[in-house]
Formats: C-alpha cells, sequence, structure tokens
C-alpha cells in the first residue's frame, strides 16, 4: 500500500511536469504585430523555454527524490558540511538566476530602452487617446498638426466628449473617433493618453503594446505596427462595471489607405464642425 | 539576550536556575523597553510614508508654502517645556526627592496638555485663515502631519499622566517607577522629536 | 483544553506557575484568555471561517467566468441583489473578486498562518510559558476579530462591498460615483484595514519581543527552529512595512470623505460631474500601497516555507540541508522584500528609469529564493520518506513554490511585464504562490500540530484524499491560468465574451471552473476532518511524529504555562537520525554525549 502511496505521489509530480510543458510547449502568444514586440515575443519564448526547462527538471526531481526516499529502509548521509551546503545551494541559485534573469536582462534591457529611451521620430503619426468610463476617445491632429485645445468647463458627453475648444482655430480640424483609430503600417505611432476619470490601461495585445492611462498624467507611447489588419484594443486597468466590454480597434492600413482614410475623416470632421460651433 | 539566564558551566543538571524578583524585574524591563523601540521604528515608518508623501507633492506646480501661525513656535516651546519637566522629575527620582519628582511630574502633564490645546488654536487660526484641510495640498498636509502626530501625543500623555499618579507611590518601589519612567520618558522625547521634524517639513520653503 | 492557571505567572515567563485559581470561568480561560496557546487557536478558528467565505466568493467569481450566460437559479434565491434573474452583476461580480482578495489574503492566511500558528508555536518553541507581552497578545486577537467582522459588515451597506480590487487605486476607490462599492463599502473597507493593521502591529511585536528576550537558556539564535526564524524575521518586515499603508488609507479616506486631493488629480470628469479637486496623485497611491504590499507577500510566504521546513524532517528522519544558508536567505530575501515594489508598477506612468531600477532588485531575490528552494528539495536526498499527511502537503509547498517562482521570472523584469501585467498570467502567478504555497502550508501546519493543539489525532485516509482534491485541481487551475495571461486575457474582467481574440480562451475557463469547483468542494473534506477529530479522534501522545522541537517534549495539549519547569536546550532543532532512547533521534533538551 506504502509502495503504491509512492508511486502515485511521484508520478503525480513528474507526471505534471511532464504534462505541463507538453500544455505550455504551444503557440499561446497573439499574433505579432509589431516591431518592438519581436523583442518582447523573444524574452518571452526565451523564458518559456528556460523556464519550461527548469520546470521540468525540478518536478522530475521532485517525483524522483519522493520515489527513491519511499524505498529507503535507513537515511543516507546525514549531515553535509557546511562548506558544501552553501555550494550546492549557492551555485545551483546562482546558476537558476543566472539562466532566467541573466537571459532576462540580455534580451530585455535594450528593448526597454528602445521603447522608452528613443525619442518620438519626427516622421511618427501622433495620436491622442482619452480614455474614460467606458470608452476610448481618439483625436488625431488633422492636417494643420497641431491639436486644438480642450477645456473641462466645455465637456459635454453627449457632443463634446473632449471639451474641444470651438474658438481655437487649430482645433478646427482635428478628428475625432470613438472607440478606433487608423494607423499606417512601417510607420512609429505616437500615442498621447489621457484620461478623464479613473485610471485605465491602453492594451493592444497584438502589438504588445500596454500603458496605464492615469488622470492628471500624460503619458507617451511609440510603437511601429508592421503588419496590416484589425487588431482589438482593450482596457488593462480595473476600471469600473464595463471594464470587461471598454473595447476598440487599431486599424493598421497601408500609407495609401491611411492617407484616404485621414482624407474621409477629416472630411467628415469639416462638416461636423460646421455644427459644432 | 537572556543575560540573566546563562546556564553555569558544566550544566548538566536539568533544573534550569530559577529567577529572583529583582533579576525578573530587569528583564521585563528589558523586554518592555524592546517592545517599545520597536513600536516607535512603525511610528518613524508612518511618519516617513507621509513626509515621502509631502516631499514628492511640494515638488508640484501649484505648491504654495503655508504661512504657519506664530502659535506654533509657543506650542513647541510648550512641548520642549514639558520635556524639560518630565528630565527634572527624572532627576529628582534618582535623587529621591519624591515630593519634587511629583511636581515636575505634574508640571510636564499640564504642559502636554497645553500643546495639545494649543495645537486645537493653532488648527482653529489656520481654518478661520481660509487654510482649511481641503482648501489647498500644502494645508492637507499640515493637518495630516500635525494631526498625527497629536494623536500619538494623546496616548503619550495618557502614559505620562499614569507615571505621574504613580509618582504617589514610588517611595516604595523606586525601581518600578524608574523603570516606567524610562518608557515614558522615551516615548514622550521621541514624539518630540518628530514634532520637530514635522515643523522642519512644513517651514521647507 | 488548557489547564487553568494564574495569569501573572504566563506574564513574568520566570515564575512557576501557581496553582490553580479557584475562580477563573469559562469566559477568562477560553475566551478572553492571554494564554498564547487560546489565542493562537481563536486566531485560526476565525481564519478558517473567513477562509470559507473567501472560498464560497470564488467560486461565484468561477460561476461566472466558467459560464457567462447561465441563469444560477438557486443562487438568485440567495442573493438576490447580487443575481437578479440568476445572472450575476457586474458591480457584484467586482465586489466579490475585492472581497476574495482582500479575505483571503489578510483574514484567511495571515489569521491562520501567520497569527494563528505565530502565536500557538514561537512560545513554545523557544521554551517560553507565554509571548512576552500576553495582555497585549489578547488585544490583538480582539481587535483583529473586530476587523474581520468589519469587513464582512461591509457587504451590507448601500452600493455593497468595496470593488476597486484588493489594491483599491484611486480615483476608482476614492470617488463614490466611479463604482458602486466606492460608496461606503470602501470607506468601511478602510476601517477593517485600520484596525488589522493595529491587531498585526500588537502580534509582530510580540513575536520579536519574544524571540528576542524570552529564549530558554540554551537555545541560541542558530539553534532555533526555521519556524521561528521565518516569524521572527516576517514580524520585523510586517512590522515596517504596514505604516506606509497607515499613511495611504488616512490620506485616501480624507479624499473620500473631506475634500482633500491627495490622490485626485484636477480635471477629473465622473458620471458627467466635474471634480473640484487640483493636483493630486493616482501614482502616490501606488507607491504607497505596493510599499506594503510586496512586502507582505513575503509576511505570509516566509512563515510558509519556515513550517514546511520544521514538517518535512519528521518524515526523511534526516536534518534539513543548509540550516545556515536558509536563514540567511530568510533575512537577504527580507531585505530585499522592502526595495522591490515598483516591479507591480512597470506600465503605471512612472518614469522608465525606475522600471529599469526595479527590474535589477527583482532580479537579485531570486538569488536567495531559489537558494532557499534548493535547500528545501536537497532535504528530500537520501531520505527516508514517510508519506503521511503533513508530508504530502510540504512536498506540495516544495512544489508550487518552485513553479511560482518560475513565474514571477516572466513578472520581474519590465520588459515582458508590458504584456504581462494585469492578465491573468499575474493571477496564475500569486495564486501559485500565496494560494499554493501558502494554502499548502496552513493545511500541513493544521495536520502536523493538531495532536498538539487538541490532543487528538486526524484521519490520515482522509487528509491523503484531501491532499489529492487539493493539490491536483489547485495545480491545473493556476497553471493554466499562466497561460491566459499568455493570450492577454485581462485581470478582473467579468466576462471575455466582448472580444474576438478572447473566444479562444472559453474552453480553458470551463475547466478552469470545474477544477475549482472540485478543490473548493474538496475542502469540505478537510473541514468535516478537522471537526470531527476535534470530539472523536483518537487520542494523541506526546511526541505522534517522533519531533525534535520543544512543543514536543510537553503534553498534547500543554498545561497553562507549557514548561512545569524551563527547558534547557543543549542541541539544535534538526536531531534527526541519531539512536537515543527516544528513537532515531533527540529532542532538543537532550543531553549531548558524554565527551571522551
Amino acid at each position: 500500500m506504502k509502495k503504491i502511496e509512492a508511486l502515485c505521489v511521484s508520478a503525480l509530480f513528474a507526471g505534471l511536469g511532464i504534462a505541463g510543458v507538453a500544455y505550455g510547449a504551444r503557440a499561446w502568444l497573439p499574433q505579432l504585430a509589431s516591431r518592438h514586440g519581436a523583442g518582447i515575443d523573444a524574452m518571452l519564448r526565451y523564458l518559456l523555454v528556460s523556464a519550461g526547462g527548469l520546470f521540468l527538471l525540478g518536478y522530475v526531481a521532485l517525483g524522483s527524490l519522493v520515489w527513491l526516499g519511499s524505498r529507503r529502509r535507513a537515511i543516507g548521509q546525514r549531515l553535509t558540511s557546511g562548506r558544501t551546503e552553501w555550494l550546492v545551494s549557492g551555485a545551483l541559485g546562482l546558476a537558476v538566476a543566472a539562466v532566467g534573469e541573466g537571459g532576462v536582462l540580455a534580451i530585455g534591457m535594450p528593448v526597454w530602452a528602445e521603447y522608452f529611451g528613443a525619442r518620438p521620430p519626427a516622421d511618427a503619426v501622433t495620436i491622442d487617446v482619452t480614455a474614460q468610463q467606458f470608452m476610448w476617445n481618439v483625436r488625431y491632429p488633422g492636417p494643420d498638426g497641431v491639436f486644438g485645445r480642450t477645456d473641462l468647463r466645455l465637456i459635454d458627453e453627449a457632443s463634446n466628449p473632449l471639451g474641444l475648444d470651438p474658438s481655437d482655430p487649430a482645433g478646427r480640424d482635428d478628428i475625432v473617433t470613438l472607440n478606433e483609430m487608423a494607423v499606417p503600417v512601417n510607420r512609429p505611432v505616437r500615442i498621447r493618453l489621457h484620461s478623464k476619470d479613473v485610471i485605465h490601461s491602453f492594451f493592444l495585445p497584438n502589438l504588445r503594446v500596454k500603458q496605464d492611462a492615469v488622470p492628471g498624467m500624460t503619458p507617451e507611447i511609440v510603437f511601429v505596427p508592421t503588419r496590416t489588419g484589425d487588431f482589438e484594443l482593450a482596457c488593462a486597468e480595473l476600471c469600473g462595471l464595463a471594464h470587461y466590454r471598454m473595447r476598440g480597434f487599431v486599424h493598421v492600413l497601408t500609407s495609401a489607405q491611411f492617407a484616404e482614410w485621414l482624407r474621409q475623416q477629416s472630411a467628415a470632421a469639416a462638416a461636423a464642425s460646421g455644427g459644432r460651433s | 539576550m537572556n543575560l540573566a539566564l546563562l546556564p553555569s558551566a558544566g550544566a548538566a543538571t536539568d533544573a534550569p536556575p530559577r529567577l529572583d524578583p529583582r533579576r525578573a524585574a530587569l528583564v521585563r524591563q528589558q523586554q518592555v523597553r524592546l517592545g517599545l523601540w520597536m513600536f516607535l521604528a512603525t511610528v518613524a515608518m508612518l511618519f516617513a510614508a507621509f513626509a515621502s508623501a509631502y516631499l514628492v507633492r511640494r515638488s508640484g506646480s501649484d505648491w504654495h508654502p503655508l504661512a504657519l501661525p506664530r502659535l506654533v513656535w509657543v506650542n513647541t516651546l510648550v512641548l520642549a517645556a514639558s520635556s524639560s519637566a518630565l528630565e527634572a522629575a527624572h532627576r529628582a527620582g534618582r535623587a529621591r526627592r519624591w515630593t519634587g519628582a511629583r511636581a515636575a511630574m505634574i508640571a510636564a502633564v499640564a504642559l502636554g496638555l497645553g500643546f495639545l490645546a494649543g495645537q486645537l488654536a493653532a488648527w482653529r487660526l489656520m481654518t478661520v485663515r481660509g487654510a482649511s484641510l481641503a482648501a489647498s495640498p500644502q494645508s492637507s498636509f499640515f493637518y495630516v502631519l500635525t494631526g498625527a502626530h497629536a494623536l500619538h501625543l494623546v496616548t503619550a500623555l495618557a502614559v505620562l499622566a499614569w507615571t505621574a499618579a504613580a509618582a504617589g507611590s514610588a517611595r516604595r518601589d523606586p525601581h518600578g517607577w524608574s523603570a516606567q519612567m524610562s518608557v515614558c520618558r522615551t516615548f514622550w522625547h521621541f514624539l518630540g522629536g518628530v514634532w520637530l521634524f514635522v515643523l522642519a517639513l512644513l517651514l521647507l520653503s | 483544553m488548557t489547564s487553568p492557571a494564574h495569569v501573572e505567572a504566563s506574564r513574568s515567563g520566570r515564575v512557576a506557575p501557581r496553582g490553580p485559581e479557584p475562580h477563573q470561568g469559562f469566559l477568562r480561560r477560553y475566551i478572553f484568555s492571554t494564554d498564547h496557546k487560546i489565542i493562537g487557536i481563536q486566531y485560526i478558528f476565525t481564519g478558517l471561517v473567513m477562509a470559507i467565505v473567501g472560498a464560497s466568493l470564488a467560486a461565484l467569481i468561477r460561476l461566472q467566468l466558467g459560464w457567462p450566460e447561465h441563469q444560477w437559479v438557486l443562487l438568485s434565491r440567495l442573493l438576490p441583489r447580487g443575481l437578479p434573474g440568476g445572472v450575476m452583476t457586474p458591480e457584484f461580480y467586482l465586489a466579490v473578486v475585492t472581497m476574495h482578495g482582500t479575505i483571503m489574503v489578510f483574514f484567511f492566511i495571515s489569521y491562520v498562518l501567520v497569527s494563528g500558528f505565530g502565536n500557538y508555536l514561537v512560545p513554545l518553541q523557544v521554551g517560553a510559558k507565554d509571548m512576552a507581552f500576553p495582555v497585549l497578545n489578547m488585544l490583538s486577537y480582539w481587535v483583529a476579530l473586530a476587523s474581520a467582522l468589519t469587513m464582512l459588515a461591509s457587504f451590507f451597506v448601500e452600493g455593497g462591498a468595496a470593488a476597486a480590487g484588493w489594491t483599491a487605486y484611486p480615483p476608482l476607490s476614492a470617488v463614490p460615483a466611479a463604482v458602486p462599492g466606492s460608496q461606503m463599502g470602501q470607506t468601511i473597507w478602510l476601517l477593517s484595514m485600520a484596525l488589522f493593521i493595529a491587531s498585526f502591529t500588537m502580534g509582530g511585536l510580540n513575536i520579536v519581543a519574544t524571540v528576542f528576550s524570552v529564549r530558554a537558556p540554551g537555545l541560541s539564535m542558530m539553534r532555533l527552529p526555521l519556524t521561528v526564524w521565518s516569524y521572527f524575521i516576517a514580524a520585523i518586515v510586517g512590522l515596517l512595512a504596514f505604516p506606509p499603508l497607515t499613511a495611504a488609507a488616512v490620506m485616501l479616506l480624507l479624499d473620500r470623505h473631506f475634500g482633500t486631493s491627495f490622490f485626485l488629480p484636477a480635471g477629473l470628469v465622473v458620471a458627467n460631474k466635474a471634480l473640484p479637486n487640483t493636483g493630486g496623485s493616482p501614482l502616490l497611491w501606488q507607491h504607497l500601497f505596493w510599499f506594503l504590499g510586496h512586502p507582505e507577500v513575503y509576511v505570509l510566504i516566509l512563515p510558509a516555507l519556515g513550517v514546511a521546513c520544521d514538517i518535512l524532517p519528521a518524515f526523511t528522519r534526516k536534518p534539513v540541508f543548509g540550516y545556515r544558508s536558509s536563514v540567511w536567505c530568510l533575512v537577504a530575501v527580507a531585505c530585499l522584500s522592502m526595495i522591490v515594489w515598483g516591479h507591480h508598477m512597470f506600465v503605471s506612468g512612472m518614469s522608465p528609469f525606475s522600471g529599469e531600477y526595479f527590474s535589477l532588485v527583482t532580479l537579485a531575490i531570486t538569488v536567495p529564493m531559489t537558494m532557499f528552494g534548493v535547500n528545501m528539495l536537497a532535504s528530500l536526498w537520501g531520505a527516508k520518506l514517510q508519506l503521511h499527511t503533513p508530508a504530502l502537503f510540504a512536498l506540495g509547498v516544495i512544489a508550487l513554490f518552485g513553479s511560482g517562482g518560475l513565474g514571477g521570472l516572466f513578472l520581474g523584469n519590465a520588459t515582458a511585464d508590458m504584456q504581462l501585467h494585469d492578465t491573468y498570467f499575474v493571477v496564475g502567478h500569486f495564486h501559485m504562490m500565496i494560494g499554493g504555497v501558502t494554502m499548502l502550508a496552513t493545511f500541513g501546519a493544521l495536520y502536523f500540530w493538531f495532536p498538539k493543539m487538541f490532543g487528538r489525532r486526524m484521519s490520515e485516509a482522509a487528509g491523503k484524499l484531501h491532499f489529492w482534491l487539493t493539490f491536483a485541481p489547485f495545480f491545473t487551475i493556476f497553471f493554466m491560468q499562466h497561460f491566459l495571461g499568455l493570450e492577454g486575457a485581462p485581470r478582473r474582467y467579468y466576462a471575455f465574451t466582448a472580444y474576438d481574440y478572447l473566444q479562444r480562451t472559453r474552453g480553458q475557463n470551463l475547466v478552469i471552473s470545474v477544477a475549482a469547483l472540485v478543490l473548493i468542494g474538496g475542502q469540505l473534506l478537510f473541514l468535516a476532518n478537522f471537526i470531527w477529530s476535534l470530539f472523536r479522534g483518537r487520542a494523541a501522545t506526546e511526541n505522534p511524529w517522533g519531533a525534535t522541537t520543544l512543543e514536543w517534549t510537553v503534553a498534547s495539549p500543554p498545561p497553562h504555562g507549557n514548561f512545569e519547569t524551563i527547558p534547557l536546550v543543549r542541541r539544535w532543532a534538526y536531531e534527526y537520525g541519531i539512536q537515543t532512547p527516544q528513537g532515531d533521534f533527540a529532542p532538543q533538551t537532550w543531553a549531548p554525549p558524554q565527551a571522551g
């Protein structure tokens, strides 16, 4: 009976080790669509392989030790010298740290530095995103390249959620959309994030982009889409009742399609601003 | 740490040494002092948290230094006087001058109460001037910092009053009273130090 | 449960207990007791009741996520406001999620494992008659109970319980109109936390003072069991880490009710109303909260690891591997834990330079934690393993510590965290560590010390079955959640039905929910075993496991005052594998062999 119990327990650990690695060795990440995302994916894949390997090793070791231990009639060597103990745990501890964290540093730091450190390039498409409960207000500066002034007191949730100031000429050509944006492929996109009420988080799973939109701050992110298509935007910071359906879209278009989209939006904005003042 | 309980050389017997009451009292005092210092460490962390929040907020663009009423300086002197009275009581106790000790303790308590009353008056002055709790970030922090200090001082004042009351029976148990005084003085002077720290923060321009 | 004795004796800790007081009634002996053992058991019972609440909340979460459109008719009769027409409302879901986290972290694990077993074991294992400050200790329990009751009361106020997550980020938690739970529910949550912190401070002071100054003669620090080391270090970390949360809670209460702007910036528009606040910083709350929040998880996990290290040798019959290095690792982890809090805030908007700093120091924590794990694993080498119930749970601790820890590699660096922050990867990781390591250690401790605490044995067969019903589903649920996170499933989502890219998670969520119901159901077996054994368990001897630490040298349960005479300690805590008249081990009080 004890032998069967021991067998079951060892099989549990060893089995989970193998099953876990098998389960993990599938394609989990959403389809990649950005340049810096390749670096993040490389990091994640490295970690999956190294952590997966350590996981398998550890669980099989645990299972084996349980099996061997259950078969013994007397203990092995009772004490090891202090030096051996420090050596064994120190060496293994440093080895795991080196494999896991060393790789992380080597791959990760450059990605982080590029993502945050680099200045936004001159040809970046700048988009203003203002998050609120429970939608994404998207604004483009329009042909003049300047965002119009906004004023809190002018906010009207129905007609003017951003509080655009009609007296500011720079704002006349601003393009405002709700829950969707278009960006050109292979060109840098610069997003300036705002929030009107609580903390939201701008999460593009396919583009490996995530940045909290914090009221009172204007965090900026820059990324380069590398694949055309429609990608979903999700909120990744608890913001209230409809946090789970604060959905948006990023349409990654070719340059020509993007130019056309801008043109259409501008025309619509001009027609609307006729009635806005 | 168990200084009083080190086994004597070659202790192969199973009966550990029994403590006489003097030694037991000494060990007890060590424990209480240790507990007090750890508690003061948590108080220090609390004020460190408020202070770091304050310092970061100060760097904001909408920060204007707060003008403190002169009363605050008077209160500081009153608190300092209270600490001096406490020390005088301690010296008197060491010299076995019990009436003097008692009088000094009562003075310390009265001055402590005076400080708290003065703080209340200072708050009222600030509110009348327009620097109420929510009026500005600097006034919010003023009330939070001084309020947190005052709340802790209320507890310390209770300890002070209790020790003052015990001064009456100190004649019979000078060591016990001395131990109580040790706790009382540490707590009181520590909060005096915290007050100076809070004042310094508030005066930063 | 304990024989009556004079309270004064326990307070001085050095005077032998006098005879029983004739008039010490039931109330004084078992309810308002200053005996650390009674207090420990009070904490354990309270924590187990709160665990039932927390587990029920977990069941509700998994019902919603596993079957998003289902109508739960029976539940709608029990909870008409939460599930009108049988469908859970998002406001109820968020309150359930918030309270599940809060209750499990603070009122289950902290009460049972840290306060409960800390109170019970530390004085016994250091050879003391009681804690250094028994009256303060009793006060800590009653304040703890008040805290738990306050937290439960928050379910019944207008707007329901707090719903901004256990992390309570403002402005969501500061503005009543932002979510229903931010009406009175959030205020009551803050008041309950204030009481909790007061209680924890009193308990922590006791543990540290006791270990410092009430150790039996001959018990040097390096002869202490790892259990005592872990509680000692965890208490110090807790004492230093909690005050910033107190400060934050005070400021949040002021923002909520007195119009201040500590965390609320200018320009807020909530529910169509412009708020008058200016200049506050939501990030300030995050810094203060996580300054506590990160050390807090080590306050929970260190005792779990320490307890597992002491349970294991009783069933391997040999000393732990690497005692000295384990002690130093505990100290290193405790120190490092205080400076890594920013790894919860990589995408919060704090400076990218901070991100690099926090990644580096979080990386540093890997080393001592891995060393500790290696030591636990190496303790099994050459062991003569007896797979009793406590041993199974201790092995489970090692397993989940390893897999959970590996998940930490992903989250601890800023780059990978960009994709994984606020996804189910985080949920899987922290459940493996807090739900897994700490919970399994708690069960291990309950099975291991039950005979000592109550003088009776629990059923081994039921215990082993409980292990299987716990470990396998637990691993399944939280291992799978790591991959949900890789797929991009965000946290705290009421449903995944609104997104195309999340449709593929339906099947996984179903499997997880089924496993969760098995897991939760399996705990009923534990409760039944526990309660039944309290009254009908076989009588336990002084030392049923053949263990070496001091609590096993006295009766089961120990009398009031623990030791007739203060023991004289002559050995470290792991003298297994040597032949003595006791068997293959020597208790810590056993005389060393004569020289020559």
